[in-house]
């Protein structure tokens, strides 16, 4: 009884210093002033992920209004008077992490509306779900940016969001809408009905970009002033205007040899569009040297590995990618299949089949924020970007390490010792 | 309730396989999975065993009348991580007939001495894997298990020595199926669960009838002492569940009960307790909110550190004010509270289908997780090791590195609960049972260490063996 009573005293407490925290947290008008006041981390290791690849050990980091102020070596950067400071000399500040390809963020429950085989006009913009349960748990993993994207069902499921992690209303969190065009060249779509198949799912998709393109060309041409008519206005392809103007990607689900050469042929060559491959799993690598000269990044995962059985080999499918000559390389969850806040541990189990730590982590950090064209705000540490990283009590890559805190634009989003959820 | 909540769970993974979509094609290459013929296998990397069987038949037609040769294998150069004494550098474990007989700084080596150089590599025990499908064969392993199979290659490759099938606990004896069976009867498995007041009560009551009858026949050998004619207790109705409830109860056997909620893992504790039973509880998801209690009942937990794949949160139950559902700590606690654990990742098997770091080859990635969540690093070692030997009673034979015990070991380019850390060799039974650089499937990842080797040439079509 005596225990009981303990435990239900230690929970109150518990309950109420995260309601402490969390009420002081998105919106409250202290902690506001509280962010435009400045806040500075001191600690044992910052891996930058920038340009130069710098890692600076005994590091001080200032944040003011949720942005990078300044990084430097402790014995440079003198903390402002009235700043917060968070002491962390014994831990490494690394960028947030960002999941390129990711189901969690929004509504699971609509995630694949089938109602034809393309579905260009759609958005998950509306089934943001902030601050959902799964949410939650990618802050636990130092996740900060995912972008929410539809389903494979279809060979086109509409536009993702990219969204941060933390935040209490869908303004709060979502950083672009759209995010990128979900494409799902071939391996799942083909359960919408009886008889597709590769070639009429190639049909398909290739019609509507054809579609798409003519719309977007004829906008330009009344926008250039070569015609006097304004085009009908067409909910279903005025969305795609930005992605030929490459303001936005396609994440585009291919995975096998033959069709991520598609994928690459059709979205990258001919359409000229922003191309992310967001698989490219089993011997999806094989198009690596076709990837040459081009800008189309690769995602790779869920899986880490290709069970060759005619060479009786496992291939690690990042370390075979990037032996390939494909550099611009990163991992991805594909939450809920992989849990969110295992992100770092894809990016591990990729090194584990030859891959390589460092890359391995700059492939969830700036790699997927370059692929997004979102890597202006987030996925390295730079004066100027977004206040959006990890605590870790040492290589974020290793599962014996655990992100103590999370931070997104200067706040504390996540911290392990009032509730540990990873 | 329980029938809802399988409802539930199936409902979600139907979800996210329609998410995931990638799924669909996953499960079909799981299926069409195809083992190795065995004709094929003796072609690659059972060659120098097949060598060794066919040499020692041969010599045992030639001199029928004499015992069979000795055995020897001995392994020098490596650090030697017993687990259970420390750590050992410069020394030479050598193994007679499969088993551990000399551990030291200078061993005087037989002659015919099969001798593996591993400076530079560190030894473990091999590890235990408390829970498994697919490695060995169905009941009875040791005369149905595939020898050559894939899966026990890839489960070689994780550093795994022994696994369970079924009730089972078996030793992956590569190529053969000599010492390969540890234990038969691991558990008597209990169902006794929360949701179900109707079986848990029969259950108590075989329990109480059955003490009952201890109770009388320690009065009736009281009694006989003094009185020739006293009446021995009836026990014709000691059968089927009764007989194990006596098994149990005279601690001849041991009961596995899964429980994962606090109040089913206290339930199961008081069942312990007021019997006096052994109870090794599989799952204990909530088994930090309710440590303390399951050390006082003495039970043992196998647990996962991690959540399934396609899993929608810890299980917290938002509606109670406690602490409920996973927490990454759960290890930790335990370990804390005297809670003998051992750990085994919720997929229990090895698969080949892609997703990594979360089946039976990754048993020591489980192991490491439970580091993050507090767990120290010898003891999270330990509960793949010689605590999961415990609990499944067969740390006489394997588990760490001693003498007498069996010559099983996996040697290491590193910590094994590091992530990059691959298996060099693996032993079992004082044999080499996989050799990375001779074994087709990761030779190409980290050749002796080197992170920048160039990838494999793509050979189309291949023959096995011929183009090695």
């Amino acid at each position: 009884m005596i225990r009981q009573h303990h435990r239900r005293h230690l929970g109150v407490v518990v309950a109420a210093a995260g309601f402490a925290a969390y009420a002081g947290l998105p919106a409250g008008a202290a902690d506001q002033a509280a962010v435009a006041v400045g806040l500075a981390i001191r600690a044992g290791k910052v891996i930058t992920m920038d340009g130069e690849d710098s890692v600076i050990n005994n590091a001080v980091v200032l944040i003011k209004s949720g942005k990078i102020e300044r990084v430097g070596p402790r014995e440079e950067v003198t903390i402002p008077d009235g700043y917060r400071v968070i002491d962390a000399a014994d831990k490494w500040l690394v960028p947030g992490l960002v999941d390129a390809h990711n189901h969690t963020a929004g509504s699971l429950m609509d995630l694949n509306d089938m109602v034809y085989l393309s579905n260009p006009g759609l958005r998950t913009l509306e089934t943001i779900t902030p601050d959902n349960k799964l949410i939650k748990q990618a802050r636990a993993g130092g996740v900060t940016s995912v972008l929410l994207i539809p389903g494979s069902g279809t060979n086109m499921s509409g536009f993702g969001t990219i969204a941060k992690t933390a935040g209490r209303t869908v303004d709060e969190v979502v950083q672009r809408s759209p995010g990128s065009l979900k494409i799902a060249q071939a391996g799942n779509p083909e359960r919408y009905w009886y008889g597709v198949g590769r070639s009429f799912m190639n049909y398909n998709t290739r019609q509507t970009l054809e579609k798409a393109l003519a719309y977007h060309s004829a906008w330009n041409e009344y926008e250039a002033g070569k015609v006097a008519d304004e085009p009908i206005y067409d909910p279903i392809f005025h969305g795609f205007r930005g992605l030929f103007r490459r303001e936005y990607p396609a994440s585009v689900h291919t995975q096998i040899y033959q069709v991520v050469m598609t994928t690459i042929d059709m979205l990258d060559k001919k359409f000229k569009i922003r191309t992310v491959i967001d698989h490219g799993t089993f011997d999806g690598f094989k198009t690596a040297p076709l990837l040459e000269g081009t800008d189309v990044y690769t995602i790779n995962g869920p899986r880490q590995y290709w069970f060759d059985r005619s060479q009786r080999k496992m291939h690690g499918n990042a370390a075979r990618w990037w032996q390939g000559g494909q550099h611009r390389l990163g991992v991805n969850t594909d939450a809920p299949v992989v849990p969110q806040r295992e992100l770092s541990f894809q990016a591990a189990m990729a090194c584990w089949y030859g891959w390589k730590p460092y890359e391995a982590l700059r492939g969830v950090t700036r790699i997927p924020a370059e692929a997004l064209l979102i890597d202006d705000r987030v996925g390295s540490i730079q004066p100027g970007k977004d206040a959006d990283f990890g605590l870790w009590t040492g290589d974020p890559l290793d599962p014996r390490s655990s992100c103590e805190m999370t931070i997104i634009g200067g706040k504390v989003v996540y911290d392990a010792k009032i509730k540990r959820r990873f | 309730m329980t029938r809802t909540r399988r409802t539930t769970k199936n409902f979600a993974l139907l979800i996210a396989m329609m998410v995931a979509g990638v799924f669909t094609m996953s499960a079909l290459a799981f299926a069409e999975d195809p083992k190795p013929k065995p004709e094929e296998k003796s072609e690659t990397s059972a060659s120098s065993q097949d060598e060794e069987s066919v040499d020692e038949t041969e010599k045992k037609e030639e001199k029928k009348k004499e015992p069979p040769k000795d055995r020897y294998f001995a392994v020098t150069g490596a650090v030697v991580h017993t687990v259970t004494d420390g750590d050992r550098y410069g020394t030479t474990i050598l193994a007679k007939n499969g088993k551990i007989v000399e551990i030291a700084g200078s061993v005087e080596l037989p002659d015919d001495t099969e001798v593996l150089d591993a400076t530079g590599y560190h030894l473990y025990p091999g590890l235990v894997a408390v829970n498994s499908g697919g490695i060995l064969g169905a009941k009875p392993p040791d005369e149905t298990t595939d020898v050559y199979s894939l899966q026990m290659t890839l489960a070689l490759a994780g550093g795994i020595t022994t696994a369970v099938s079924g009730n089972t606990a078996a030793r992956l004896t590569f190529g053969s199926v000599e010492d390969m069976v540890v234990k038969r009867d691991l558990f008597t498995t209990l169902q006794y669960s929360t949701g179900d007041s109707g079986s848990r009560r029969k259950v108590r009551e075989g329990f109480e009838r059955v003490r009952q009858y201890l109770r009388d026949l320690q009065a009736y050998e009281e009694k006989k002492k003094v009185d020739a004619e006293a009446e021995e207790p009836d026990k014709e109705w000691l059968k089927g569940d009764y007989e194990t409830y006596l098994k149990l109860m005279r601690r001849e056997a041991v009961a596995q009960i899964s429980a994962d909620s606090a109040q089913h893992i206290v339930d199961v504790c008081q069942l312990a307790e007021r019997f006096g039973i052994s109870v090794v509880i599989r799952g204990a998801q909530e088994g930090w909110t309710v440590a303390r209690r399951m050390a006082q009942a003495g039970v043992s937990a196998t647990i996962s550190v991690r959540p399934p794949i396609f899993s929608m949160g810890d299980g917290h139950d938002e509606r109670l004010n406690r602490p409920t559902g996973r927490s990454i700590e759960n290890a930790a606690i335990l370990y804390k509270h005297g809670v003998p654990l051992a750990i085994v990742p919720s997929m229990s098997v090895v698969t080949t289908w892609g997703l990594a770091g979360r089946d039976l080859l990754h048993l020591n990635m489980e192991a490491a997780f439970a580091v993050r969540g507090g767990l120290p690093a010898d003891a999270a070692l330990r509960s793949i090791t010689i605590d999961a030997a415990r609990i499944l009673g067969i740390d006489h034979r394997v588990g760490s590195i001693e003498v007498g015990k069996d010559a099983d070991f996996f040697i290491t380019d590193g910590d094994p609960l590091h992530y990059m850390t691959l298996t060099r060799w693996t032993v079992v039974n004082g044999r080499v049972v996989y050799d990375k650089q001779k074994e087709t499937l990761y030779s190409h990842i980290r050749p002796d260490g080197d992170r920048d080797a160039p990838p494999p040439d793509d050979h189309w079509p291949r023959r096995l063996g011929a183009d090695q």
